[in-house]
């Protein structure tokens, strides 16, 4: 159905229609699907730079002494962290939250920007999983530990036992645990089962015996037989629909962790989508601040991912990040327009009380950084872009902490208003996350094809059939 | 090893894999996704059902070429979700009103307010349903394997992540030599190549019955 040259065309070559711009390339400069594999293999395949083992240093350094903290939280108790009467709720759930939320850009970009058929996603779409992979596990050891006696973790668990004991599955807390499992399966097989072919690909061009059994046995024996792609194709279409849904059920629940209670600054309706916007401006801003160094550091990259597509990861940052500061504006409005004497004091300490410097660094940043990114001129230059991304996600944290927090610092009972100081057992484990996360990502740069090679290769111009009924 | 031929009454061909060992298949290579398909469609046209294309990426039109029925991967998954809804319920119906029946507020446990209950119903619905799509993904593409005969040919082992291939398996009951390479050579092949199997460390190689040509 392609246009050929015999058919009566105005213009020479069947150029566009007037009023239609051509698509961006996918992939510049014409390059050709082996490039692609080579490109993206390189990575893998090549010798481990000198960086990638001082950044693992750092990064691991970090996540051990996170570790030794939550070990050492673990055998004397939740005391060594800040979190007393009134905040009992402090760094734990502000990271738990923060981390939860940030996954979700990354099955944002992955799978409705799939199914949207939105194609500049494709060079960006593996990494994003892999970020919401890690940003899973990171949010995943707070929940654990928070409870304090971690070995009665299983009575969150609908297990039949002798105590007669039961879930209360009326609770928020539970739906957590639920939400959260179920995120953290979806969106590691979501991110496995996409890598397959393209793990089959190191199988096929390993040279060591040893890279040969590893990567043969993560590929599951992969051909990429047609019958094999067929059933790929439906898993990844449905795999995509089903992480689309998580996407809003996730945040919804975390978010009726406060929305639920009754506590000023945590009971409303709007929390939902509160966080599900504050989630993905997070993520994209979390993209960008991976992807920028990336392209940096491996330079065969610069014509995977391009500056169009991390433009448009700018252009969702910017959306999500003004979605979030109507929220704040619409929660000031509403504190006032209630009525409510006690979600007016919750706001007005919010911004005036002793913890306010978190409110008042999070509004400085949400409201302004993600409004610079309506310049071309910002969201093309890469190195401005990537500390931007940094300050969001710094606002974003605050932002975490002021509603969880600092809410619950000023509730009804003035003999119960309080505030909270971290102790460095909670600074070493929230430092920990970062380095756990960073850490299963650098791994992941250097094992695990970054980029899905089937889907770029798929999409280059003259990859497809031109004609895509049956014979030649 | 991939210089050796082999003549099939009088058709010559290169060999893969162990001469001894019966004919796994007839392999092929392809430069470009149409001539795959126009391979397919031939092979398929002549009445050969068991013969398989191996491609870099998924390529549109070539199932429809092979005549490949739609994946039933959705149904399995949505026997996985409504099953997974089922379970979810029980799960959370069953304990909170009946072994352990939970009273607050004085409440009577009988009104039972479904809507508490369909978080969880929604976050294992999309578990189950994706744990099915993937698991059903790996059992329906036959995975996972170890080996596969076609991995004694060269050419296709390295660059499988390349080229389009296509293989015509020697069960095949229209499956003959000189037909399948004339026909596939016809369709702009090129390295059409008769696979045989590899020859096993452990057994000596002794197969009960060889396949060899026509």
């Amino acid at each position: 159905m392609s246009a050929s040259p015999s058919t009566t065309v105005t213009e020479p070559n069947a150029a566009p229609l007037p009023g239609v711009l051509p698509r961006a390339p996918q992939v510049l400069n014409d390059r050709s699907p082996l490039w692609v594999t080579d490109a993206v293999c390189s990575i893998v395949e090549g010798k481990t730079p000198l960086w990638w083992y001082a950044a693992i240093a750092l990064s691991g350094s970090l996540a051990a002494a996170g570790g030794a903290c939550i070990l050492y939280m673990i055998c004397t108790g939740v005391g060594v962290w800040g979190s007393n009467s009134p905040a009992f709720w402090a760094w734990d759930i502000t990271n738990f939250i923060f981390w939860v939320s940030m996954a979700h850009a990354g099955s944002f970009i992955s799978a409705v920007l799939f199914l949207t058929r939105q194609k500049w996603s494709l060079s960006v779409s593996r990494a994003a999983e892999a970020m919401t992979v890690f940003a899973i596990v990171c949010a995943g050891v707070y929940p654990a530990i928070h409870i304090g006696r971690v070995w009665y973790v299983w009575f969150l668990a609908p297990i039949p036992n002798n105590f007669g004991m039961w879930p209360n599955f009326s609770s928020p807390l539970l739906w957590d645990v639920f939400a959260v499992t179920s995120y953290l399966t979806v969106s590691s097989l979501f991110w496995f089962a996409g890598m397959v072919p393209d793990l089959a690909v190191l199988r096929d061009r390993a040279t060591t015996k040893v890279r040969k059994f590893c990567y043969g046995i993560v590929s599951l024996g992969w051909l990429g037989t047609a019958r094999q792609w067929r059933h790929y194709e439906m898993m990844y279409v449905l795999l995509a629909g089903l992480t689309s849904v998580l996407v809003v059920t996730v945040t919804t629940i975390v978010a009726s962790d406060c929305a639920t209670s009754v506590i000023p600054g945590w009971h409303a309706t709007i929390f939902p989508f509160y966080f599900m916007v504050g989630a993905v401006y997070s993520g994209s801003a979390t993209v960008l601040t991976l992807l920028i160094p990336l392209r940096a550091l491996y330079p065969q990259l610069k014509d995977l991912i391009t500056p169009a597509q991390l433009e448009k990861v700018g252009m969702l940052l910017l959306m999500m990040g003004s979605c979030v500061g109507y929220v704040y504006v619409f929660e000031l409005f509403n504190a006032w327009y209630s009525g409510n004497v006690f979600e007016r004091g919750a706001f007005w300490e919010r911004f005036n009380g002793t913890a306010s410097w978190y409110a008042i660094t999070c509004l400085s940043i949400n409201l302004t950084i993600p409004q610079l990114f309506w310049f071309k001129r910002v969201r093309t230059c890469l190195p401005l872009v990537f500390v931007l991304a940094i300050l969001c996600n710094v606002g974003m944290w605050f932002e975490r902490f002021m509603i969880v927090t600092t809410s619950l610092l000023h509730d009804f009972l003035p003999s119960s208003w309080g505030n909270f100081h971290p102790s460095v057992v909670d600074i070493l484990t929230a430092t920990g996350t970062v380095g756990i996360f960073f850490t299963l990502f650098l791994l992941f740069i250097r094992f695990v094809p970054i980029m899905s090679m089937n889907e770029l290769k798929a999409a280059l111009p003259g990859a497809q059939p031109h004609h895509a009924g049956e014979g030649r | 090893m991939g210089s050796a031929t082999q003549s099939f009454h009088g058709h010559h061909l290169p060999v893969a894999g162990s001469i001894r060992e019966p004919l796994h298949a007839i392999g092929a290579r392809f430069d470009s996704p149409e001539s795959l398909i126009g391979a397919a469609d031939a092979l398929r046209s002549a009445g050969l059902t068991r013969f398989e294309c191996y491609t870099p990426y998924p390529i549109h039109g070539l199932d429809r070429a092979m005549r490949l029925p739609k994946s039933i991967l959705s149904l399995l998954v949505l026997g996985g979700g409504v099953s997974a809804i089922l379970i979810a319920l029980s799960m959370e119906l069953v304990p909170t009103c009946l072994i352990y029946p939970l009273v607050v507020d004085g409440k009577p446990v009988d009104l039972v307010a479904l809507p508490m209950f369909v978080p969880i119903v929604v976050a294992l619905t999309l578990m189950i349903g994706a744990v099915t799509a993937v698991v059903g993904m790996i059992a329906l593409g036959g995975m996972p394997r170890w080996n596969h005969p076609m991995f004694a040919w060269d050419l296709f082992a390295k660059d499988a992540s390349r080229g389009f291939f296509l293989s015509v398996d020697a069960t095949d009951a229209r499956f003959s030599v000189r037909g399948v390479s004339e026909l596939l050579e016809n369709a702009g092949a090129g390295d059409i190549t008769a696979i045989h199997l590899e020859t096993c460390a452990h057994d000596g190689g002794s197969q009960p019955e060889g396949r060899h040509g026509n």
